[in-house]
This record gives C-alpha cells, sequence and structure tokens, in this order.
C-alpha cells in the first residue's frame, strides 16, 4: 500500500511537473542536511573541499575534507560537485516585468520625476515564470529596482523562492536610487550638434536644483519633527542615518564625481555608484571616498568607440585590483530573463584577469556587502543563511553551469521550470531520450 | 512619342542657344519710357589676366562688347569708342560656376509628421507612384529671378548656377542661370542641364522608401520602368515621369552622397545601367581614394569643413571619438588628395554660410596642397565641362560670354577680395573701394595758420581701405587720425587735448599726391590746410608662418580606431601561416586533433596534420595549449549596414538589398573579429512579411564593402511572421496595412507568389523587369533563398504549407524559438533553425521559447545554428552555442558546430568555411582556451588567410590611437587656442541595429523588441 502511495505520488508529482506553471516553493527546513566533500567556494575569496551542515536554515558546520562533520539526518555526498553561496542579482527589474512588449505586464517605471516613496517590494511578483528560469543557474537573491525618472524610487531585497512577497522579503527598502542627470548629452547621428546645447544644459541645472532641493528639505524633515507628514520626505529618512544606501546611477566620471560630492555634502551617509562605466578613469576619487560599485552588465560594448574592445570585461578587474568594493549586475537590454547569465559574465572576469575567487566573491558576498545583508547571506559561514546551491561543474561556465540541489534558508528549492517541462514534453512527443 | 517630342525639344534649344549669341529671336521689348539701348565695348587694361585655368597673361587687356568676349592679349588694339578701366594691380579670372544650387528655387516645406501612415502617392496627376521620384520637375519652369540671392552668390565669385530644387530621390532637371539682374528670359543659359538624383526622399511624406536600401531599389526599378515605357509600342497609360525621363536621359546625371560609401553605391546602379553620374560628395571622398580612382568617379566636393570641438574641458575631450577628430583634421585636405589622386572634381560653395567662409575655407584648400590652378579649374573649367557649357563658360577666349570677376588676389590667398563682377558684359559692383587711390605712404602738412600742425609728418600705413593715419607731433606725441577716403576726397578727425577737442579735415585729392583742403579747430573756425607726400608706402612682406603647420596624421581604413593604413592593408595577403601544436576543432568527421599543425597558403587551408613542416617564409605561431577552430559564422547580423536595416514601408521590399548599404566603417566589424566572427548574413529587418535580400560578408575590417561580400553567395531574402509583420507592437497609427493577422500573412504570400509565378512565366513576353516579382520568382525556382524570421509554430507550419503546395522550399527559419514543437516537420520540410540561444519573455510570441531548442532540434536532425541578431552577443557566440551543452546535453563538438558548420551549410557555402579541412578558405580563429568555455579569448583571427585580428597588435592599435587621439586635442585646443570658432562637444550614440529597428529618414526612429 505504501509502495503504491508512493508511485502515485511520484506520477502525480511527475505530471505536475510537467504541465504546472511553475514549481511550488519549498518548504521550511525540517531535518538537518550534511553536504560533503563539495569543492566549497566560500565567497569570501577562497575555497577548498569540504563538508557544509546545517539545520533550521542555518550553517552549522563547516569544515575541511579532513575534518569529521557531526550527524545530520541527510547527507548529501557532493564529490566532484561545485558549491557556492546563493548568486545575488543587484539593480534588476526581474519580477517587475514579464513580457517586455506588453505594458500590462510591466511595473518597474511610475510616472514622474521624483517618486522616492515608491518601493519595488510590495509589487515584486513571485509567481513571474521567469523567476525559476533565473533561479535554476545559481541565482538565489535579487534586489528589485525601480527605473525612470530622477528619483526612480526604493528598491528591496528579496529571496527567489516564495509563496508570496512578505515570504520573499529580506529588506523591505535597503535604499533609494537616483539617476543622476548627467551632464553630458546624448545625441544621434542625425540630430543637430549645436541645438538646444544650452537649453539641455539649463534643463540639467533645473533637474538639479529639484533634486537639491527635495534633498535638503528631507534632510531638515528628518531632523524637526514635521508638522505635516510627507510620504515623499518620509521615505527618505533612513538616507541620512546610514539606514538606507543611496545608489547614485552614474556613467561618466564628472557626474560621478559631481553626485558623490553633491550626496556627501547634502549629509547622506552611504553611497554606492551603479553604472560607473568610467570609474576605472578616477580610482583615486573612488577611493578616497570608499565608493562601492555595481558595475554594468559585463557582457557588454564598449561605451565608446575608440574603446578598448575588452574593456567591459575588464572593469571588475581593474577595480577590484583598486582595492574597491565591486560587484555586477545584469542591467539593460532583456534584463529580466537574460539575468540567468549573470554568472557568466562574472565568468568572463576570470578570462581577462581577475581571479576565479574574486569573480565569485562579486555576485556573492560583494554583493551582500552592498545590500546590507552580508551578516545573514553572502558567503559559506557557520550562523549564516544555508542559502548555496550545488552545481555538477563550474557555475561560472555555462557549458558546466548545472544545479543539483539549491537551498534558500536551508528550504530545498525545487529546480524545475515551465521550460524544462516543456522540454520534456517534446521530447516525449518525439521519443527522444536525454 | 518621343519623336514627337523630340522635336520642339530640339527647337528649344536652338532657339536659346541663338537667343544668347543675339542673333535670332528675342522677344520684343516693351519700354515704359523712351528706347535706351547702349552697346559700348569696354576695355579692361593693365589686368593679370586668367584666360582659362592654365593661362595667365600679365599686363594684358580684355575686350568686352555686349555679352560677351571680343578679345584678349598682351597687344589688342583698344578701340576708339572703347571704355577703358584701368586694372593695374587687379586680376581677371572667368566666373566661378556653381554646380550645385538651389538659386531662384521655391523653398521645400515639410509637411506634418505623425497620423495615419501614407501608403499611396500623394502627388495629383499623371505621375509615378512615388512621391519622392519627381524627373518631371523642371528646374526652369520653378525658376525665379531673386535680386538679393544673386547678388549675395556674386560675392562668392559665380556667375552662374547649375540650379535645382533640392527635394527628393529624383529631383528633376535642373537649369543653369546666370546670376544677372534681368528677366529669367536672359538669366537661362540651359534650359536643362542635368538630372539630379539622391538616396533622400525629401519631403515626400509616402512611407516608401523609409530606408537608403529602399531608395537604391526605388531608383533602379524607376529606371527599369523608364527603359520599358519606352520600349512599349503601345502604351496602357500615360506616366508623365517616366515620359520625362526617357527625354532627360542623355543628360548628365548628378548624384547627391553624404558619405563616400554612397559613391560605390551609386556606381553600381550607373553599372547596371550602363551610364554614369556625377557625384556631390560629402568631404569624406579622401577616405576611399584608390577605389574612387578605379571608378573613374567625377564629383562635385563641397568646401565645408567641421568645426573644432571645445575639447578645453579633458571630460568633454574623452567623448570625441578618434573618427571625428582625424575627419576633422584631414577634412581640408580632401581637395589636395583628390588632384594627387587624379580624381576630376568641381568646387561647390554648397553649404557654406557666407563668402568669407567660401574664401577662407579655399585658403586651407589650397594652403593643404591643392594648387591654386586646380582650384581655379574645379570652380571654372570643370564645372562648364560637367554641364556641357565649355563653349561658352569656365574661360575668357573669344565669343565667351562675358562673364568675370576683377580681383585683389588669387582665389586659394588668405587676402582674396572681388571687387566688381561682370555677368554677360554687364557690371555689378561688389566693392566700390577697388578703384580708389591707395593713400598709403609719408606726407608733411602744411597749416600756416595753425602752429600745432604745421610742418608736421603724416603717416598713413595699414591696409588698402583699413588706413592707420597718425599725425607725428613730436617724436612721443602721436595722435590717431580717422581716415575716410572717396573717389575724389578724404575726410578725417582726430582729438587733440593740446587743441581742446576734436579737429575735423576735408581735403580734395588727386594722383598727384597733393591733397587740398581745410581743417575745422574745435572751437568752430576754419583753416586752409594742405598736405603733400614725401615718400611712398613700402610694404613689409610679412614672414609667412604657416610652414609650422604640422602635417595631418595618416588616413586611417577605415578613418576611426583600430584602422589600417593602406601599406598595411596591401601587406595582409600573400602570407603564408604554420599553426603549430594546437588542439584543432575541425568540425569535420576527424572531430578534435590534439597536438596538431595547420597551415595556411595562398588564402585556404593547404594542409592539417602532424609535423608539417613549412618555406622560410611562412610565419610560425605556436600553438601549444591553445585551440583553433574555424572561423565563426553569425547567420542573422545586423550590424556593417547604413541607414536602415528595415525597409519598412511595405509588407513586401522583396526588391531591396542588403548588399548595396554594407557599411564597411562599422567599428563592429572590428569587435566581432575580436569575437572570432569571420563570416556573416547581414540580413533584412522583420519589419515585413517579405523583407529584402540578405548580404552574406567576411569581416574584412578595412576593406571596402564590395570587397567584404562574399564572393559567389548565393541569394538570401528575409521572410517574417507574427507580431512584427503585423506591426502589432508599432503604435495605434499602424493598424492599416495589410496584413494585420497572421491570418491575412498567408493569404498575403500566396497573392505574392501567384503574381511572381504568372511574372515569371510570362518573362518573355514582359518587357518591364519587376525586382520584386523577379526576386520571388527566384525563390520558387530555387535559386534564391528565405531566411525567416518566425516564432510560434501554427505560421511556421504555415509557411512550410504555403512552400509545399508552390513547390520550393523554405531554407531556414531564424529565431524559430517555437521550432522545437514541429522539429519533426521541419525535418521532412527540410528548413534548418537558427535560434537563439537563451532569449525570450521580450514578447507573447516568444513566452514559449525554451533554451533547449537548439539542441532539441539537433536531436531531431534538424540542421541548426545559433545566431545573435545583436552586435554584442555576436562576439561571444561561442558561448552562446556552448549554452546548448547545459540546455540540452550536446557534446562539445555538436555545440561548436551550431556556430561554424551548421551555419555554413544552411548559407550553402560550406564548401567554402564552416570547418577545418584542406582546401576550405582559410577562415580560422586561434582561442586561448577550450573555445567553449568562458574562459576562452581570441588571440587571432585570420580571413582568408590573411591576419584581420591579433591579441598583440589589438593592444598596439590601442595605443597608437591614444596617441594619435592625443596629438589631434592638442592641435584642436590650438585651433581654439588661435581664436577658431568651436562647438560644444556631445557624446555620440551608436545606433545598433537589431531586426526590429526602423530607420525613418533619420529622423524619427521606432524600435520594437526583437
Amino acid at each position: 500500500m505504501k509502495i503504491i502511495l508512493i508511485v502515485l505520488f511520484t506520477l502525480c508529482n511527475f505530471y505536475l511537473s510537467l504541465f504546472s506553471q511553475r514549481p511550488a516553493p519549498a518548504p521550511p527546513q525540517q531535518k538537518g542536511i550534511l553536504i560533503t566533500n563539495a569543492f566549497i567556494h566560500t565567497g569570501k575569496g577562497d575555497a577548498f573541499i569540504g563538508h557544509v551542515g546545517f539545520q533550521n536554515g542555518k550553517i552549522e558546520f563547516l569544515g575541511t575534507a579532513n575534518t569529521k562533520p557531526p550527524k545530520y539526518d541527510t547527507l548529501i555526498d557532493a564529490a566532484g560537485q561545485h558549491l557556492y553561496p546563493g548568486f545575488i542579482l543587484l539593480n534588476t527589474t526581474l519580477g517587475l516585468r514579464e513580457v517586455d512588449a506588453v505594458r500590462a505586464t510591466r511595473d518597474y517605471a511610475e510616472t514622474g520625476e521624483i517618486k522616492p516613496e515608491v518601493r519595488t517590494v510590495i509589487a515584486f511578483n513571485t509567481d513571474s515564470k521567469i523567476i525559476p528560469t533565473v533561479r535554476n543557474n545559481g541565482i538565489l537573491i535579487a534586489q528589485p529596482t525601480p527605473r525612470g525618472g530622477i528619483i526612480p524610487g526604493q528598491s528591496g531585497v528579496i529571496h527567489l523562492d516564495a509563496w508570496n512577497w512578505e515570504d520573499a522579503v529580506i529588506r523591505m527598502e535597503d535604499g533609494l536610487h537616483v539617476n543622476w542627470p548627467s551632464r553630458i548629452r546624448k545625441y544621434y547621428p542625425w540630430d543637430e550638434q549645436n541645438e538646444s546645447s544650452n537649453y539641455f544644459q539649463k534643463e540639467r541645472q533645473l533637474k538639479l536644483q529639484e533634486l537639491r532641493k527635495i534633498f535638503e528639505d528631507a534632510r531638515v524633515y528628518h531632523v524637526k519633527q514635521p508638522v505635516v507628514f510627507n510620504q515623499k520626505l518620509a521615505a527618505m529618512n533612513g538616507l541620512f542615518t546610514g539606514e538606507k544606501k543611496l545608489f547614485l546611477h552614474a556613467d561618466f566620471e564628472n557626474d560621478i564625481i559631481e553626485g558623490v560630492m553633491f550626496f556627501k555634502e547634502l549629509g547622506v551617509k552611504e553611497i554606492v555608484l551603479v553604472g560607473g562605466y568610467e570609474a576605472y578613469k578616477i580610482l583615486s576619487f573612488m577611493k578616497n571616498h570608499q565608493l562601492p560599485v555595481i558595475l554594468k552588465r559585463t557582457h557588454s560594448l564598449p561605451g565608446y568607440e575608440d574603446d578598448p574592445v575588452d574593456l567591459p570585461f575588464k572593469m571588475p578587474f581593474i577595480l577590484d585590483t583598486a582595492g574597491l568594493l565591486v560587484s555586477i549586475d545584469y542591467s539593460g537590454d532583456m534584463e529580466a530573463m537574460g539575468s540567468r547569465n549573470l554568472p557568466f559574465t562574472a565568468g568572463t572576469c576570470v578570462t581577462y584577469g581577475l581571479p576565479y575567487e574574486k569573480a565569485v566573491q562579486l555576485i556573492t558576498l560583494n554583493a551582500a556587502k552592498i545590500l546590507g545583508i552580508d551578516q545573514r547571506v553572502g558567503s559559506i559561514e557557520p550562523g549564516k543563511d544555508a542559502t548555496f546551491f550545488l552545481s555538477n561543474g563550474d557555475a561560472l561556465d555555462m557549458s558546466t553551469n548545472k544545479l543539483t540541489h539549491a537551498f534558500i534558508q536551508g528550504r530545498s528549492i525545487n529546480l524545475d521550470s515551465h521550460q524544462e517541462a516543456l522540454y520534456r514534453m517534446y521530447m516525449s512527443k518525439f521519443g527522444l531520450k536525454e | 512619342m518621343k519623336k514627337i517630342n523630340s522635336k520642339p525639344e530640339y527647337y528649344r534649344y536652338l532657339l536659346l542657344f541663338v537667343l544668347i549669341w543675339g542673333k535670332g529671336y528675342a522677344q520684343p521689348l516693351k519700354y515704359n519710357s523712351v528706347r535706351d539701348e547702349r552697346n559700348p565695348v569696354y576695355a579692361f587694361t593693365q589686368a593679370t589676366i586668367h584666360v582659362d585655368y592654365e593661362t595667365t597673361l600679365h599686363n594684358a587687356t580684355l575686350l568686352v562688347e555686349k555679352d560677351r568676349i571680343l578679345s584678349f592679349g598682351n597687344s589688342v588694339a583698344i578701340p576708339k569708342e572703347a571704355i577703358v578701366i584701368n586694372c593695374t594691380g587687379k586680376h581677371i579670372f572667368p566666373s566661378f560656376i556653381e554646380m550645385y544650387g538651389s538659386y531662384g528655387m521655391p523653398e521645400v516645406k515639410h509637411g506634418q509628421r505623425g497620423g495615419t501612415p501614407q501608403y499611396e502617392s500623394s502627388r495629383k496627376g499623371a505621375f509615378y507612384w512615388n512621391d519622392a521620384i519627381k524627373p518631371d520637375v523642371s528646374a526652369s519652369l520653378l525658376f525665379n529671378y531673386n535680386e538679393q540671392a544673386a547678388a549675395e552668390l556674386r560675392n562668392y565669385g559665380f556667375g552662374m548656377v547649375n540650379t535645382h530644387q533640392k527635394d527628393g530621390i529624383i529631383r528633376g532637371s535642373s537649369t543653369v542661370a546666370l546670376l544677372g539682374s534681368d528677366k529669367e528670359n536672359k538669366q537661362i543659359i540651359k534650359e536643362k542641364a542635368a538630372l539630379h538624383f539622391s538616396f533622400n526622399k525629401g519631403v515626400s511624406q509616402q512611407e516608401y522608401p523609409s530606408s537608403q536600401t529602399g531608395a537604391i531599389a526605388l531608383i533602379r526599378q524607376f529606371m527599369y520602368d523608364a527603359e520599358a515605357y519606352n520600349n512599349a509600342k503601345e502604351k496602357n497609360e500615360i506616366n508623365l515621369s517616366l515620359q520625362s525621363f526617357n527625354e532627360l536621359k542623355n543628360l548628365p546625371f548628378i548624384m547627391e552622397t553624404t558619405d563616400k560609401q554612397e559613391i560605390f553605391r551609386a556606381a553600381s546602379i550607373a553599372k547596371e545601367f550602363n551610364t554614369s553620374f556625377i557625384y556631390k560628395g560629402s568631404g569624406t571622398e579622401y577616405q576611399r581614394l584608390q577605389e574612387l580612382a578605379e571608378i573613374k568617379a567625377r564629383l562635385i566636393i563641397p568646401v565645408v569643413f567641421p568645426q573644432a570641438m571645445d575639447v578645453s574641458n579633458p571630460y568633454d575631450a574623452d567623448m570625441v571619438s578618434l573618427a571625428d577628430l582625424k575627419h576633422w583634421e584631414l577634412a581640408p585636405s580632401n581637395a589636395a588628395f583628390l588632384q594627387k589622386q587624379g580624381i576630376e572634381f568641381a568646387i561647390t560653395a554648397d553649404g557654406c554660410k557666407s563668402s568669407k567662409e567660401f574664401f577662407d575655407n579655399l585658403y586651407k584648400v589650397v594652403h593643404r596642397g591643392l594648387s591654386k590652378q586646380a582650384l581655379l579649374k574645379a570652380l571654372t573649367y570643370t564645372p562648364a565641362k560637367m554641364l556641357g557649357i565649355d563653349n561658352k563658360a569656365g574661360c575668357l577666349k573669344k565669343n565667351f560670354l562675358a562673364n568675370f570677376i576683377i580681383t585683389e588676389g588669387e582665389p586659394g590667398d588668405k587676402e582674396f577680395k572681388i571687387y566688381e563682377h561682370w555677368i554677360a558684359g554687364k557690371q555689378y559692383v561688389n566693392d566700390f573701394q577697388a578703384f580708389l587711390a591707395d593713400l598709403r605712404g609719408n606726407y608733411r602738412i602744411s597749416a600756416k595758420d595753425v602752429q600745432f600742425i604745421d610742418g608736421k609728418k603724416l603717416t598713413i600705413t595699414g591696409k588698402k581701405n583699413q588706413y592707420k593715419a597718425t599725425l607725428h607731433i613730436t617724436d612721443s606725441t602721436k595722435l590717431i587720425i580717422d581716415l575716410k577716403q572717396e573717389k575724389t576726397t578724404v575726410n578725417g578727425n582726430m582729438y587733440s587735448r593740446a587743441l581742446g577737442g576734436f579737429v575735423r579735415f576735408n581735403f580734395q585729392y588727386d594722383t598727384s599726391g597733393i591733397w587740398n583742403g581745410w581743417m575745422i579747430h574745435p572751437n568752430g573756425k576754419i583753416f586752409p590746410v594742405s598736405v603733400e607726400k614725401t615718400h611712398p608706402f613700402e610694404e613689409k612682406i610679412e614672414e609667412n608662418n604657416d610652414d609650422d603647420t604640422i602635417l595631418p596624421g595618416p588616413i586611417l581604413l577605415p578613418l576611426r580606431a583600430y584602422g589600417f593604413l593602406q601599406e598595411e592593408l596591401n601587406g595582409l595577403s600573400n602570407k603564408s601561416y604554420l599553426i603549430k601544436n594546437a588542439t584543432v576543432w575541425t568540425c569535420e568527421k576527424e572531430g578534435i586533433l590534439e597536438q596538431t599543425d595547420i597551415l595556411l597558403e595562398n588564402g585556404k587551408i593547404s594542409k592539417v596534420g602532424k609535423g608539417i613542416s613549412a618555406g622560410k617564409e611562412t610565419i610560425i605561431i605556436q600553438g601549444t595549449g591553445l585551440h583553433v577552430t574555424p572561423g565563426i559564422i553569425d547567420e542573422h547580423s545586423h550590424i556593417a549596414l547604413s541607414k536602415g536595416v528595415n525597409e519598412a514601408a511595405e509588407s513586401s521590399t522583396a526588391e531591396v538589398r542588403m548588399a548595396d548599404v554594407v557599411n564597411a566603417d562599422d567599428i563592429n566589424i572590428y569587435r566581432q573579429l575580436a569575437g572570432g566572427v569571420t563570416t556573416a548574413q547581414l540580413l533584412h529587418g522583420s519589419a515585413n512579411a517579405i523583407g529584402g535580400q540578405s548580404a552574406i560578408i567576411k569581416l574584412k575590417w578595412g576593406r571596402t564593402a564590395p570587397e567584404m561580400l562574399f564572393p559567389n553567395a548565393p541569394g538570401f531574402i528575409k521572410f517574417a511572421l507574427g507580431e512584427n509583420v503585423k506591426q502589432s507592437n508599432w503604435g495605434d497609427n499602424y493598424s492599416i496595412r495589410y496584413p494585420q493577422t497572421r491570418m491575412g500573412v498567408e493569404q498575403f504570400y500566396y497573392d505574392m507568389f501567384y503574381r511572381a509565378r504568372e511574372y515569371g512565366k510570362n518573362k518573355d513576353k514582359n518587357k518591364r523587369k519587376d525586382l520584386e516579382l523577379e526576386a520571388l520568382w527566384e525563390i520558387l525556382n530555387n535559386k534564391r533563398f528565405i531566411t525567416c524570421h518566425s516564432y510560434v509554430q501554427s505560421e511556421i507550419n504555415m509557411l512550410m504549407k504555403v512552400a509545399d503546395s508552390l513547390g520550393f522550399t523554405v531554407n531556414t527559419f531564424t529565431h524559430i524559438l517555437e521550432g522545437y514543437k514541429v522539429a519533426d516537420k521541419m525535418k521532412i520540410h527540410g528548413a534548418n533553425a537558427s535560434t537563439f540561444a537563451d532569449w525570450w519573455a521580450y514578447k507573447m510570441e516568444v513566452m514559449e521559447a525554451i533554451p533547449h531548442n537548439a539542441a532539441l532540434l539537433t536531436r531531431m536532425g534538424v540542421n541548426t545554428s545559433v545566431n545573435s541578431d545583436d552586435a554584442e552577443m555576436a562576439r561571444r557566440l561561442n558561448q552562446e552555442a556552448a549554452k546548448a551543452i547545459k540546455y540540452g546535453n550536446l557534446s562539445r563538438e555538436e555545440a561548436l558546430k551550431l556556430v561554424t558548420l551548421n551555419p555554413a551549410k544552411m548559407l550553402h557555402i560550406d564548401h567554402r568555411v564552416g570547418s577545418i579541412k584542406p582546401g576550405k578558405d582559410a577562415d580560422v580563429v586561434i582561442w586561448s582556451a577550450d573555445p567553449l568555455s568562458i574562459y576562452a579569448k581570441v588571440l587571432y583571427t585570420f580571413i582568408d588567410g590573411e591576419l584581420y585580428f591579433s591579441r598583440e597588435r589589438n593592444n598596439e592599435l590601442t595605443e597608437r590611437d591614444n596617441k594619435e587621439k592625443n596629438r589631434l586635442i592638442q592641435a584642436m585646443l590650438k585651433a581654439k587656442n588661435d581664436g577658431e570658432p568651436t562647438i560644444p562637444v556631445m557624446r555620440k550614440e551608436y545606433w545598433l541595429y537589431d531586426c526590429e529597428d526602423i530607420h525613418v529618414d533619420e529622423v524619427e526612429l521606432l524600435q520594437i523588441e526583437p
């Protein structure tokens, strides 16, 4: 009877995984698990063969191959497999968009220029069909980020496996984003060169004035108990205590310098640079201000025609070598569905100079530090969340990245997706076997 | 029809001829006064006469009677009745001829943009179906004499203008008009001088053409139509545009271009129709000198140059591209380079904002090495010859039109001034100061009653007409007099503290050097004063400081970062290479060979094996630890295309060819070489059900577009299905073009193919060549192959059924994201698949895409490739292929074939490329590691055995370009410092096409998801 039930259950499961929209979120960790003999990439810049034990969602034990681990209910022999902390996807609209061309599915850009009050987490769609496809490549944490305008709003941090956003949330509001009004006007070959250059600069000054005004007002609002509640200003409170970070989106050297000085002067405590295409040109400035950077997708074309063809590939190496806290994102074209390639964009950094474990660190511990969640996640250390995964091969290489297990707070994630289901369905239709 | 028409035409010319020479007909003049006809003879004496660009006579005389030259020479007898004008110290040149003007033409106005698209012609009348084709427009009918504009152009030195309305693709005939102030009847000296073309549709609001490739197809189709119209014995309709074109086709054709590459594009049209163009250039011609000489191009070149940019802020300087810096420096040398290369050219002032700018730029041109003789030729003789009026204009020989300028200096001099302009024997004074005496020199003042100035020295220096007059009271006390000269009088005033205010003078003078007059004392009293010249003025010849000018840097091919020098490019061929001890991915049945050598000779892979020895000249590359693969082939690319990847205006544009608009200057060619790509199919976009014909190129950076075309490649054409074709994501205005549903798409295909079949079957009877149906007829005959943009299975299936019923095969489904659902059907049909590795979720029709697509299709026996459709992804196609290992478990060998042999097969070029096999083209890439790992980077890329990319050279070039950029920024800073006007720097955005980009007339750009 028991066997029949198990068979039925398995069949049922198979049926579900074949046709369901998305795999069900994993239940909380019930039993202690010990992973043995894995090649552990700690996320802190080192790696070794060893064992990891975790219980109640937390890592309890970490030891090298020689150490003898305590006893656990479940044992996973991971010999030959790689273990990485869950990769972290920064600055993304994953979960805020589903079908790019369909307006009804786009939820990342609120109307208006200055919108500090809006926050992404409550709009984050845990049921997005895109999420499993991203998660299955090792990305377990994301920072849904708003877009558009001078102040797009506030980002948050979530786990990529949850029934709803309340379950998913790690940080509700981790920071405020600012698209720095650039001094540089873009123009296309068919634009009149001289036309409205002055107009552009004037418009820009007005934008900066507006930006200064809201930050000044927010600082005052923060200092003195306000008479009238103001949602916009209240949302900015944390910037002056360091509780929230300011994510400064800027690419050009002068914009970066201008932006950083602007916010320092206004009393903003924590600034993170996002984009930073020309940060490599002002390393001493970056260093003096200990500015963390989230570099744009490394798989990008050079920003200028004359730039070295490999520049975007090398950028993390250059900045890391300079001693900066560096991470990378996958923002840009096709960013939600394409973000499953984040690990490979880190792999490219290795090809162009960055040591391998540093490349892992870019999208694990460094990203966690930038998000202010490194006490909980980002590395394989006892006491931290059991948020990591096992891959059959090198996870930074697309030809070998193949997850066997993934855990978020110890919960064993279902690594299926509607794409896998479709694949199986048609393999079966045509009588093909793996 | 032609016969009837040609006679009046002939008479018209005859009439005009007679009219000009004053012997035949002239319409009776109406006077609102008594008759006042004067026909004096003028003698211009003592002049330096430039009879033509080659002949200069000093101290010569020019005789003019009525509107023509009577005679010229050093010993011309001056008739008694002649009015003599002494031109001592002055030059006489034939008037310049403006080849490319729009003088006297009504302004062309843009209509309102936006709203519902216009698919049909809006011109009323029996004209061609496209609003941009207007050969019937005749400048002579539009011409209106305009004194203000004429006077302005006379200041430039132009005596006549070849004028036309600058609007449309075929713009109609131009007329040559004098710049005199007579009635239009007298101004027009050649009613129809040339037929004008461009690639720019101008103010036409009609959707077609929306791209350069469309404009080219439109010109070609029109010319075929004109031929057919001419040959048809019976005409079913009257078409005034075709009729006009046929009447005008013996005129010179002038084609406006905006880049040197467009010259070659137009030249290929000319070749097809056995005609030739004169090209209105863009000033970038020097960037392809060798090739211009090869096609014997005749040019009209502008002399407007890019302005210096304000690079004083280092941040700004960083944004300026090497390409722009180099063009800024080299542009003034354009004419000199062309002269050196022996290319014929006329010079136009088109684009110059003032005569001063024009003359300044002529000076720059001469300063850069164009001889003055060549300059004069380009302003006079060459345009006259091009316009077929060299029997009456362009020089000052007997019986030629009396069109000349009296000047100080020569064109190309720093100081060049036109004093008088005579047009058809009529005087137009430009500068009344011209014939005034030169006052400069030293004088002594006599003023008996004013002791303060009596006997004092007056010196007049400075430039003529800009005198600097100084009164020397003592050695240390000098007063400046503000002098004004007129024909016979001089007056002036000065401030004198000693005399207590302003002193004013009035003199009357003559050539004797004595001035008589009076002064008005500040107190109002008047005293007689006279002035006598004591010393003539001695001109100090200024040292020429220009010799220290730095010569411009070298021309790069193409003129941008990472470009080649001509000699480097020439040195690429005729080399042989031996790669030793590498891991060779053959993509053939031999599989992956370890420790293997490859010999590249004469552009081919000559040997693959172990222990291959090589000749002395062979360059050896140590391949130990390195991997060698065939060059990567991108089946779906949109790089290296100019002005539009989509001719989006109609549902079928089978007539357009991407090969017409290959842009050899695109930096992405170089970037992709750095990613190992050697061959790419440049596809038309997916904006319509039947798109344009593809171009297959080899990425031979540095070469010209024609040199990049894959030799003897089979013809391909883009088709598209789904949302783009239905204009689903184009906005609400675009909802009227048929088809708007997948239902309509099927019927549209049937309709087009039925029409093509009818066309093909009646080909012998057909007089009219239809470029669109021709391409479809080729498909029906398996001579042209389809690459069809497709996503969902229903429509893939539909197109295969359409093809089956018409007896052809759909060669390739590209994107084909739901191909895995109909892989069995594709296999049976015989289609290839070319897919993205892992894209999806960007629009509704890709929601069921899976990354296992490539693997599943391969397993099903469908020949499959992975493509880019993206300039960035293309440089990592090896990685995209490797995803088929992750998703679907393909072997590494199979995965590499997705971007090498398989695309070669689907492009029918696998006999040449796609694998490493003796006899195949030496398109080979050397990688630092396993090419399917993320850790591989390209070290060398060979195409046809020529090394187009190497890592070391890449690093050297980065350094070279940095240095050159720095030098040019220094030069630009100096220019600013020297007082040149500058423009602000702006960041240039380079538009990267993917297949949904619709390039609308360079102004609007509509981008939709791929």
